[in-house]
């Protein structure tokens, strides 16, 4: 029967390719995120249901997912270019199921000290912890100072709860005591050089920017006036300020969303938000501003107080109304003030929060810039201080979350560097980004299938507490999601331009209308349009196109390997071998039960789309030994509207070829679910049991024969 | 382009089963546009041959697979006689052309043919192809508008249309064009009807020997001309 000399011999693309570098490009997604995270890696696991896998992915390339997948602010999904075709993935939301499903809480982390050289990190925020998480990995000693009584800098102070559950960050904190990072806190750092003294060989500053800015009006010292950083750390550190019935905030970004938000979660039965720009140039993310209006917070726009005056517990503000003028340097419309328009605003609080920066203590030593941030190499991040490294806001002004982790996993790299003595070196670009829009008629072929948005608590309910608003995808809605990626820059290439004969099949079967005859009458797959269906790939007369993923290359053969050794290993006869869509009912619906073995000598071959299941790997799986073999498809849910066509087309061939064998055709089966009238799996118990007559019936020729 | 279909698999197993070790040879440009002899079919018709081995239970044949550029032009066929050292036969899916120049080459192996060579075409859609051209050697489209009558008329009359022509259809087959309407229509259309009025002699056939050969060069021998 089978042998597998006969492989050996065999000239699979997947064998020649062995060694073939990655040739996907750099999808919007991922080069949009500050952590260059494989955001399509994971939720096409995601998407399969490999829900651990997924994780493993993202905690590759996050130190700390779980905090991400509550505060990012998703440049990801704004970059995402399904945005073209209808609304960007979900990103975070499958990010957060991942995490929450595939268990990110119970991960432990190991590690191991290599080398004696001992690091400071003066902050706890999420540079701090980051950098101290990858140089523990890395083998060094750390300790994290921190002025406050807990550790988490803005993520602890800064961020409200309903955003960020404070287990979420305990988690990651026991995890970073766990592999031994030392964390002093009610320690504030006056002096580097006692560090220093104290035989620490690097320091990354990263303090963050706590420091509100001021307005410069008069009565902005007045009591009942607060600072929006103060507030918020306030309230996060459990106190209770009191701010009257009405409260107005100042400004436009995240942090006076978040006051104003928090404030209303403290009872404040009127909060406004006095915004001196339109809601177009507001930096706060648009979904916060909704969520806000949603729960009663009024915003008014092209407002700002011109000074503030105190009388009988109450503030009056006089306020100036602005126009939008020209665009300033950063692009945004700058905000005139309009003569004779004040107008005067009585609230029993004020919360300034127009914009913070760092506050960096003069006994660093460091050179400070622009807008009191602290001066930086971009590539080595030292500061003018030799050892002495900084990153964060502190050196940003204020940023994201997940920028911040970024800072801090290079800090972690470039200390490295400079403890053993190496020079920096960036890491290289070595795979070209996908920057490109989709054509319009790409766009047209894409089925259109809807953003299932993550649910959000009412907003009756969420302003009562500080409990976590949005909650999390369930399985199904999460896989629905998930398969709505494009996987952009996955798609085919001609990898044997040598071996192309021209003959035009993929650009006459593709769906997409992708590949093109260019000028000198070459055919080409531009990278950036394909959605890497495969149809051309098991189209392709020539064996001349491959899919850039090297991974889904072998895919499918080495499935088939795995199944036959199985299949001999338990001695099961007759087996019938099942190539199924793993986005569809097989790979994480009703029936991947069969896939974990549920039915006996069905095996599941899972395929990432019937259309990659090549004539050849029919025949083989007959050759294997496979009383029968059948194809399902993801039905419905497929991202194409005809993926069937060709797929029929090679069934049939096949079949032709099983008669002349002697093999009754019917052995071979094809099911797109959700297209006939009958019950899926009652279609395939029907065609178990034909399969079985006809094994039966051969086994009563054979012992007629002998 | 040239146009061929494989032969089905029982002749082609009938043809191979005197032969132990036989080496599937591919054709990469013809053979390949009409899907009958690349490189995927070589892969499909290997897999088939030891699927069929594999449920007569007679193992007695093992294969290689191998797919050439070109099996029609003596470079490309350089390193065959590497490629067949164990070999007993090789079955070959290039066209006839393709058959005989590696039989040509391979002075002492049998070469059979895996594909029946049917015209000379061109694609209509995808896995559809239509006999265009006969290589009769003297090429009338001219006078008949880009049409050719003997490959496209059932009787290859270069006087048309006969009697049999009924609302544009051939009466051999009701589904056709009749060339010769085909030719009047585009002649109207290029306002050369008076073409249609010409007469063909009835073709001498003794003007067609065979084999042909064509030589392009002019015949000035290497080291004759100046320089």
């Amino acid at each position: 029967m089978y042998s597998s000399s006969n492989t050996e011999k065999r000239n699979y693309p997947a064998n020649r390719s062995e060694k073939r570098p990655d040739h996907t490009l750099i999808p919007p997604c991922q080069a949009a995120c500050p952590l260059h995270m494989d955001i399509r890696e994971y939720v096409d696991l995601v998407a399969q249901g490999r829900v651990m896998e997924a994780l493993q992915s993202i905690r590759s390339g996050n130190p700390f997912p779980s905090i991400c997948a509550y505060v990012c602010t998703r440049p990801c999904e704004e970059a995402c270019r399904r945005s073209q075709v209808d609304k960007p993935v979900a990103i975070r939301a499958l990010k957060r199921f991942a995490v929450e499903f595939g268990g990110d809480r119970m991960v432990q982390a190991e590690a191991e000290t290599m080398y004696p050289d001992k690091v400071a990190i003066v902050g706890s925020g999420p540079a701090g912890l980051a950098c101290a998480y990858y140089l523990r990995l890395l083998g060094y000693p750390v300790t994290i100072f921190e002025a406050h009584t807990e550790v988490g800098g803005m993520l602890r102070v800064g961020i409200p709860q309903y955003r960020l559950p404070r287990e979420v960050l305990d988690t990651e904190v026991r995890r970073l005591n766990q592999i031994g990072v030392e964390i002093r806190t009610n320690t504030r750092v006056v002096s580097l050089d006692l560090l220093f003294e104290l035989n620490y060989k690097a320091i990354f500053i990263t303090i963050g920017a706590h420091q509100s800015l001021r307005m410069g009006i008069d009565g902005e010292d007045s009591p009942g006036v607060i600072d929006g950083a103060t507030f918020l750390r306030e309230v996060n550190l459990g106190l209770k300020p009191s701010l009257g019935d009405s409260v107005a905030v100042v400004g436009g970004g995240n942090v006076a969303i978040d006051a104003a938000r928090t404030a209303a979660r403290l009872g404040v039965k009127r909060v406004y938000i006095l915004y001196r720009r339109s809601r177009k140039e507001m930096p706060a993310d648009p979904t916060e501003v909704e969520q806000a209006l949603e729960e009663g917070i009024k915003i008014r726009y092209l407002i700002t107080p011109a000074s503030i005056v105190r009388k009988d517990g109450q503030l009056y503000l006089t306020c100036v109304k602005m126009k939008l003028g020209k665009p300033d340097t950063g692009g945004r419309r700058q905000p005139i003030p309009i003569r004779d328009s004040e107008t005067v605003k009585k609230v029993a609080s004020l919360i300034i929060a127009t914009g913070q920066a760092p506050q960096t203590p003069r006994d660093f030593g460091v050179r400070i810039g622009r807008g009191s941030t602290i001066q930086v190499d971009p590539i080595t991040l030292t500061t003018n201080r030799s050892g002495v490294f900084a990153g964060g806001d502190a050196v940003t002004g204020p940023a994201t979350v997940t920028e911040a982790l970024a800072a801090g996993r290079m800090a972690a790299n470039r200390i490295d560097d400079y403890l053993q003595h190496r020079y920096p070196m960036p890491t290289k670009q070595e795979r070209e980004t996908l920057t490109s829009e989709l054509r319009p008629e790409t766009v047209e072929m894409i089925r259109k299938i809807g953003r299932i948005e993550p649910q959000v608590l009412p907003a009756e309910t969420r302003t009562k507490d500080f409990k976590p608003i949005e909650l999390g995808y369930g399985w199904e809605e999460a896989i629905n999601e998930a398969r709505r990626c494009l996987r952009c820059g996955m798609g085919a290439e001609i990898l044997f331009q040598d071996k192309c004969a021209t003959c035009l099949t993929c650009l006459r079967v593709c769906p997409y209308h992708v590949p093109y005859l260019d000028d000198s009458g070459a055919v080409k797959i531009p990278p950036d349009q394909c959605q890497a269906c495969g149809i051309c790939v098991a189209e392709c007369p020539a064996k001349a196109i491959v899919l850039r993923n090297p991974r889904e290359i072998r895919h499918i053969t080495e499935e088939l390997d795995h199944v036959y050794k199985s299949a001999a290993e338990t001695k099961s006869k007759p087996f019938i071998v099942g190539f199924c869509c793993q986005y569809g009912l097989f790979g994480t619906g009703t029936l991947s039960s069969l896939w974990r073995g549920a039915k006996a000598g069905v095996w599941i071959v899972p395929v990432l789309c019937i259309a990659k299941v090549e004539t050849e790997h029919l025949l083989r799986a007959f050759e294997m030994g496979a009383e029968g073999v059948f194809i399902a498809g993801c039905g419905e849910q497929c991202a194409r509207e005809n993926t069937t066509l060709q797929v029929t087309q090679r069934v049939e061939k096949v079949q032709k070829v099983l008669t002349a064998i002697g093999i009754e055709p019917e052995r071979l089966k094809i099911f797109v679910p959700g297209t006939g009238d009958i019950d899926t799996a009652e279609e395939l118990n029907e065609v178990f049991e034909q399969i079985s007559g006809f094994y039966l019936e051969s086994l009563i020729k054979q012992e007629a024969k002998d | 382009m040239i146009v061929a279909e494989q032969k089905p698999l029982e002749e082609i197993m009938r043809m191979i089963a005197p032969y132990e070790n036989v080496l599937i040879l591919g054709c990469g440009t013809c053979m390949t546009v009409c899907n009958a002899g690349g490189e995927r079919e070589v892969s499909f018709l290997h897999n088939a041959l030891r699927l069929a081995q594999a449920k007569s239970e007679d193992m007695t044949h093992s294969f290689t697979e191998s797919t050439l550029k070109r099996q029609c032009d003596p470079e490309f066929l350089e390193q065959l006689p590497e490629r067949t050292n164990d070999v007993d036969a090789v079955l070959s899916l290039g066209c006839g052309i393709g058959v005989q120049a590696v039989a040509e080459r391979l002075t002492d192996l049998p070469v059979l043919p895996g594909v029946n060579t049917s015209f000379m075409g061109m694609t209509k859609e995808t896995g559809i192809w239509d006999e265009r051209c006969a290589a009769c050697g003297e090429c009338r489209l001219d006078d008949t508008a880009g049409i050719c009558p003997i490959t496209r008329c059932t009787k290859g009359i270069l006087n048309g249309p006969c009697a049999g022509t009924k609302n544009g259809k051939c009466e051999a087959n009701k589904e056709m064009d009749c060339a010769w309407v085909l030719i009047y229509k585009r002649l109207e259309r290029l306002q050369q009807l008076e073409k249609i009025r010409r007469y063909y002699p009835l073709r001498n056939f003794r003007t067609i020997p065979r084999p042909k050969r064509i030589t392009s060069n002019t015949g000035i021998e290497a080291g004759t001309s100046d320089g």
